[in-house]
């Protein structure tokens, strides 16, 4: 009977320790409301248990009955049923009782509340319903976003030591080292891990300029940032780990960015422009060494030539001297000779015969500009 | 069949009166027993506890670090500039026999909002007494912990046991944005002003020395032009000189022959002539002139 009794009971005793877990957060207060109304519950509760008991007590005579041992065998059939039900519950109460932790997992067990012990990976014995026992996944890493805005369009906007603002976008990695003050030293950990990151990237922020934030400093940020979380985090006893900070954004905001963008150009255009100042300069400088070089090589070539022209005047000169310094006279004559064949051959020329005609009371008329027609003429 | 009817509500009553009798204080828990209102025992360690049924209750409290986050509070330090900052807080009820005197049934709703007012003040008169600079600078770290430690003086009126006050926005106010971006904006704007000035300031100085060493390699190449010349027609009047110094007289002659032979060419001269001359000696007389 009590055994029997054992099965529904054991439903009871689930009840109230079930309530006391709704308890945790809501506080105690309310329990003893929980009760009063629980008492016609566990009223309906006997009552039920009292139906299935003889439901369960006339089945089993008739059970009996079919096996057909006669009227003598109905509470020994009976005795069997209740034994039957202590198996079940004793299977049940087996397989409330072990559980498994997989590699990843660490439990914590609680002998009524109060903290009993740390179990490893594997199978796991908490016998219930005086242990009752938390799974929660240590190893496993675990990412808090922050800046990464959602709601807010300003989450990751913060103010620098020199006042500027800088939109920062982060990733705290996290796991848990010790479950034991993870469950019982803080209430809600995530939120608090990410409360303290933004706390302390605010502060790193605040104490460094926007520039280095922007490029150099990252890495020097981003380990700064782990250990001060950490520091904080362990001094709260939280059993938490940072395995990293994933630094995904440090950029000027939104409404500035072009104007850092401008910034870039300008650096380029910068570039561009002593490129092609140095361009000009390189195809200036080389076109003057060639012009050099020419005037030069042309003031060679006059030199030559004006030397050689020289030199062969001067020779022939010293040529036609030598000769005519062995017959002067019939040379000097030749010469005039040739020369004025050359030069007489060549004009138009007007014989003026002044001494034969008299000379005196004749004045020659001499039509210049007719003469010239006429020389233009004859040269058409 | 009688005797289990009369046995099994007793048993039930009994059970009852016996869970109703303990209760559990979790690990993460302090638990006050109330008889009729009135405090009769503080159980702070987990496990199991026992109260008289239906006239003592339990009140549990969270024993963990809880959290509390500040809304945004605009506080004015000493140099009159608004900055937006929120804050929060770890705390920990610590004495809950003085927590549920102070805040009543309330609880932990009524706690936070006494310990708001609390953070508020405290963030308020340290900020306050500060300048800007000091709160966007190494010195925040102190200035948690002088707030902290205010926090702490009056949160333990409270039972409470205030672990960390931490500011997370120290942030300008709406307002002050934009005019933030407009300055971020006018430094940018002047950097890349001051860069393209720059480039064109390297470019002509590029141009200027290009174009300086173009006059200098001409005109260096000029001078030796000059003087290449220069050398070319000493030279040519010396060679001149040399060979029509030896029979100056004959030079002008040999001379006057050339030039006559050169300028006076087909064409370009009529010459209105004496038979006198003494190129035409022969012209009238084979004895020439002088026969006359």
């Amino acid at each position: 009977m009590a055994g029997n009794n054992g099965g529904p009971w054991g439903g009871g005793g689930n009840n109230g320790s079930g309530g006391g877990d709704d308890d945790d957060r809501k506080g105690g207060g309310q329990r003893p409301g929980n009760d009063g109304p629980g008492i016609p519950e566990i009223d309906e509760l006997v009552n039920k248990g009292r139906e299935q008991l003889r439901v369960l007590m006339g089945g089993g005579g008739g059970g009996g009955n079919r096996s057909g041992s006669g009227g003598g065998g109905g509470p020994q059939i009976t005795r069997g049923t209740i034994g039957i039900g202590v198996v079940i519950a004793l299977v049940g109460w087996l397989a409330a009782s072990f559980y498994t932790v997989r590699p990843e997992e660490r439990s914590v067990e609680l002998f009524l509340g109060e903290f009993l012990d740390i179990g490893e990976s594997g199978l796991n014995f908490a016998p219930w319903p005086l242990v009752s026992r938390e799974i929660i996944a240590t190893t496993t890493e675990r990412n808090i976003d922050i800046g990464t805005s959602l709601s807010g369009m300003d989450a990751g906007l913060m103010l620098t030591g020199d006042e500027n603002i800088v939109d920062i976008d982060f990733q705290v990695v996290w796991n848990i080292t010790d479950p034991q003050q993870y469950l019982f030293n803080l209430a809600n950990p995530p939120q608090t891990i990410e409360a303290v990151a933004e706390s302390a990237m605010r502060e790193i922020v605040s104490q460094s300029e926007l520039a280095p934030i922007l490029n150099r400093d990252r890495g020097v940020i981003a380990n700064r940032l782990r250990d001060l979380i950490q520091l904080t985090l362990d001094s709260y006893d939280s059993g938490v780990s940072i395995i990293r900070v994933n630094f995904d954004k440090a950029d000027p905001p939104e409404p500035v960015i072009a104007s850092f963008r401008s910034v870039q150009d300008a650096a380029q255009e910068r570039d561009r422009v002593q490129n092609v100042a140095d361009a000009y300069a390189n195809q200036v400088v080389a076109e003057a060494r060639g012009q050099a070089a020419q005037i030069l090589e042309q003031a060679e070539g006059y030199r030559a030539r004006v030397v050689n022209e020289a030199e062969g005047e001067a020779s022939r000169f010293t040529a036609v001297l030598e000769e005519y310094n062995k017959a002067p006279v019939v040379t000097r004559k030749r010469l005039y000779l040739e020369t004025m064949e050359g030069v007489l051959g060549g004009v138009d020329i007007i014989l003026l015969d002044e001494g034969e005609s008299g000379g005196q009371g004749v004045v020659p008329y001499l039509p210049l500009n007719e003469l010239r027609r006429n020389a233009t003429g004859g040269a058409n | 069949m009688r005797k289990s009817a009369i046995l099994l509500p007793a048993a039930v009553v009994l059970l009852i009166a016996a869970l109703s009798s303990v209760f559990i204080v979790d690990e993460r828990q302090k638990a006050l027993v109330l008889q009729f209102g009135q405090i009769v025992r503080v159980k702070e360690d987990p496990g199991l506890g026992f109260k008289i049924p239906l006239i003592q209750e339990v009140v549990r409290y969270d024993d963990r670090i809880l959290s509390r986050d500040l809304d945004p509070l605009e506080v004015t330090p000493s140099d009159d500039r608004r900055l937006v900052v929120d804050a929060f807080a770890r705390y920990r009820i610590v004495d809950v026999e003085q927590f549920r005197r102070a805040v009543g049934a309330g609880g932990e709703a009524a706690a936070e909002r006494r310990l708001d007012s609390i953070l508020r003040a405290q963030t308020r008169e340290v900020l306050g007494s500060v300048s800007s600079n000091d709160i966007l600078s190494v010195d925040r770290a102190a200035l948690m912990l002088r707030i902290r430690n205010g926090a702490i003086a009056e949160a333990r009126a409270l039972g409470l046991q205030v672990i960390d006050v931490r500011l997370k926005r120290t942030d300008l106010p709406p307002a002050n944005l934009s005019a933030t971006y407009e300055r971020m904006k006018a430094e940018r704007d002047r950097e890349a002003a001051d860069e393209r000035a720059r480039g064109n300031e390297a470019a002509q100085r590029i141009r200027a020395l290009a174009d300086r060493t173009v006059i200098e390699l001409v005109s260096e190449a000029q001078r030796e032009s000059q003087i290449i010349q220069g050398e070319a027609d000493a030279r040519r009047n010396g060679i001149f000189a040399d060979a029509f110094g030896a029979d100056p007289e004959f030079f002008e002659f040999y001379r006057s022959m050339t030039a006559y032979q050169r300028s006076l060419q087909a064409g370009n001269a009529t010459m209105v002539l004496s038979p006198d001359n003494e190129f035409f000696n022969y012209l009238k007389s084979d004895q020439g002139r002088q026969s006359e």
